[in-house]
């Protein structure tokens, strides 16, 4: 990674006949897209996107479905090319270093793709082959991997016969075994179940914490929030990136939630309101929504006013805005129901 | 073109192929019933001779058989027709293991890793033409041999001499492997478009047509066709194959498979 850093830089001094797009001043930045756009036929699946990922920033993608999110991680992969604009992958340009390109990431399509009939070691050792790797050091990685992933024991059983779950895991390893510098997961959790879903997650959280730079496209906001440094949201482009924390912090609000044993009157929400530095409060069923920049100096006053007030309080807990309301407020999307906003 | 590559494909290939039953037990059969075939049949026609005028017919067009007894020459003409099963060896084989391979690798949806690496589809291609070929070619140049040792015991001397001649010899060494290479064109232009690999080899599957053409006109004693016949088709073949690759490494290109591929 880093000799391919210094060769980028010595060829921007000068002496390039390739086409690099000039390497940051800041070296942390891994992938950068500039205008990049993609149409199939007269329909464009992304257009006019440009962002930054550093190393080892871990960055959701996350948009409807046909928001362009797997057409942007086949763009960035080198897997397809795009109508318009440039990206590189640590210097290495998408359009002209497409081999070089392919050789520095690793991809998790959307489905594993595993050879059923082939063993995890086989499935595992052909791709390494393709990645030009040695026999030994094929050896080494595949049992590291599978080790790591928990599959070493079934290392010589037909992927076909594995659970969803681990044909993920597996998918996964053989993402890494060429240790890329970065690597892509396209809905790594989807059509999983739950235990299933977490074991993936924890696999993810092993990549990130290994230091590498993620792109994560999903559908899975929880997942987005918890494993994700960054998240854009992408529909037909890109419309805004930001960490899940800046974007609470400018989109969403955050609060106190009290809930009561009977529902309350409204001479609750009123004292509620009264409180120093409540901004707004809201009944929803047996529950007070208070808006409040910060939850926990207005709390004590809070509870006081609200039993004060004659209520039954139960709980009292802080409340943050969800990734999936700002996720619906990007997206210029209501949900149906009103408790799920 | 890097053979590594290749090679590695073409092992990854034939690991599933003989892990797939199925598909082996196409590959397998066959050959065993086309080599028996043959023996069984002349053992039938026997001692039978050919009616005159159509022995007569006959000859003109092989004068070298003229030194055949009458029985001799209904166990020539008999023989002569089953170089056609030589031929449909290399013909669905291939196509059985490249329609396979390729739509297996669709609906797996194994093909997006594999574009994933810094491997050209041409490499891919060749990968998957190479392991569907060569065990077509295989198969018929080795029932081929196994066919001629079982000739020289059942057929004696002057038979033995009718499978070994130049037309067998251009049939399978020649007009055989350039059938095959038709055989694995039409696979991976029909299974480009295609989801069942059963369709598809019946879709590929008019690649044995011409092959039952050229058996009628021998079997009707229409045209036996000489050496020259097999090299002329040979040459036809090819062209056409040439033609048709060029269609296949299109839409074997990596976009189309990603993009295109349903």
């Amino acid at each position: 990674m880093g000799h391919r850093t210094i060769v980028a830089r010595t060829r921007q001094a000068g002496s390039a006949s390739v086409r690099l797009l000039p390497v940051s001043a800041n070296d942390a930045v891994m992938l950068r897209a500039t205008g990049l756009g993609r149409r199939f036929g007269n329909l464009w699946a992304i257009r006019n996107m440009s962002l930054e990922v550093l190393r080892g920033e871990v960055l959701g993608l996350l948009g409807p479905n046909g928001a362009g999110k797997t057409t942007t991680v086949r763009l960035l992969a080198a897997l397809i090319e795009p109508t318009e604009g440039t990206a590189s992958i640590d210097g290495l340009d998408i359009r002209e270093q497409a081999d070089a390109v392919r050789a520095t990431v690793g991809i998790l399509t959307e489905t594993p793709g595993l050879y059923e009939k082939l063993s995890a070691t086989a499935n595992l050792d052909f791709f390494g082959r393709l990645y030009g790797l040695d026999a030994a050091t094929r050896a080494e990685r595949i049992e590291r991997y599978l080790r790591l992933f928990s599959l070493w024991d079934r290392r010589d059983d037909p992927a076909g016969g594995f659970s969803k779950g681990m044909k993920q895991k597996l998918a996964i390893a053989r993402a890494l075994l060429h240790e890329p510098s970065v690597v892509f997961l396209d809905e790594p959790t989807a059509a999983l179940d739950p235990e299933a879903a977490y074991v993936v997650r924890e696999a993810i959280e092993s990549i990130r914490r290994s230091g590498r730079t993620i792109v994560l496209a999903t559908h899975n906001l929880y997942e987005a929030d918890r494993l994700c440094d960054r998240v854009a949201f992408v529909r037909g482009g890109l419309l805004r990136v930001d960490s899940p924390a800046d974007l609470r912090q400018t989109l969403g609000g955050r609060g106190v939630e009290v809930g009561f044993a009977v529902a309350p009157g409204p001479a609750i929400v009123a004292a509620a309101r009264r409180v120093d530095g409540v901004r707004e409060a809201d009944l929803l069923d047996r529950r007070l929504i208070v808006g409040a920049a910060d939850p926990k100096a207005v709390t004590p006053a809070l509870v006081r006013a609200l039993v004060a007030a004659g209520s039954d309080i139960v709980d009292v807990r802080e409340r943050a805005t969800s990734l999936e309301q700002i996720y619906f407020e990007i997206m210029g999307v209501q949900p149906e129901s009103d408790e799920a906003a | 073109m890097r053979a590594g590559i290749v090679w590695t494909i073409l092992r990854r290939e034939w690991s599933e192929t003989v892990r797939n039953r199925l598909l082996m037990s196409t590959i397998l059969v066959p050959p065993m019933i086309l080599t028996i075939a043959p023996i069984a049949v002349s053992g039938l026609v026997g001692e039978r001779s050919l009616p005159p005028d159509f022995a007569a017919h006959i000859l003109a067009q092989r004068p070298e058989w003229s030194t055949f007894s009458r029985t001799e020459l209904a166990g020539a003409f008999t023989v002569q027709q089953f170089l056609a099963f030589f031929l449909l060896m290399p013909a669905y084989i291939p196509l059985s293991i490249a329609t396979f391979s390729i739509i297996g690798e669709k609906q797996a949806r194994s093909l997006e890793p594999v574009l994933a690496a810094p491997i050209r589809t041409v490499e891919l291609l060749a990968g998957k033409a190479v392991a569907a070929l060569v065990p077509g070619i295989l198969a018929g140049w080795l029932t081929y041999l196994v066919f001629v040792s079982i000739a020289t015991v059942v057929y004696g001397p002057h038979l033995l001499g009718v499978v070994t001649d130049p037309s067998w010899l251009a049939g399978v060494l020649l007009l055989g492997p350039a059938v095959g290479l038709s055989s694995v064109v039409a696979a991976v232009i029909v299974s480009s478009r295609v989801n069942d690999p059963r369709v598809a080899q019946q879709i590929g599957g008019v690649i044995i047509v011409p092959i039952i053409g050229v058996t009628l006109l021998q079997a009707t004693g229409t045209l036996l066709v000489g050496a020259s016949g097999y090299l002329v088709m040979t040459v036809i073949v090819l062209v056409v194959s040439v033609i048709g690759l060029r269609a296949g490494v299109t839409l074997f290109d990596r976009e189309a498979i990603l993009t295109r591929w349903r």
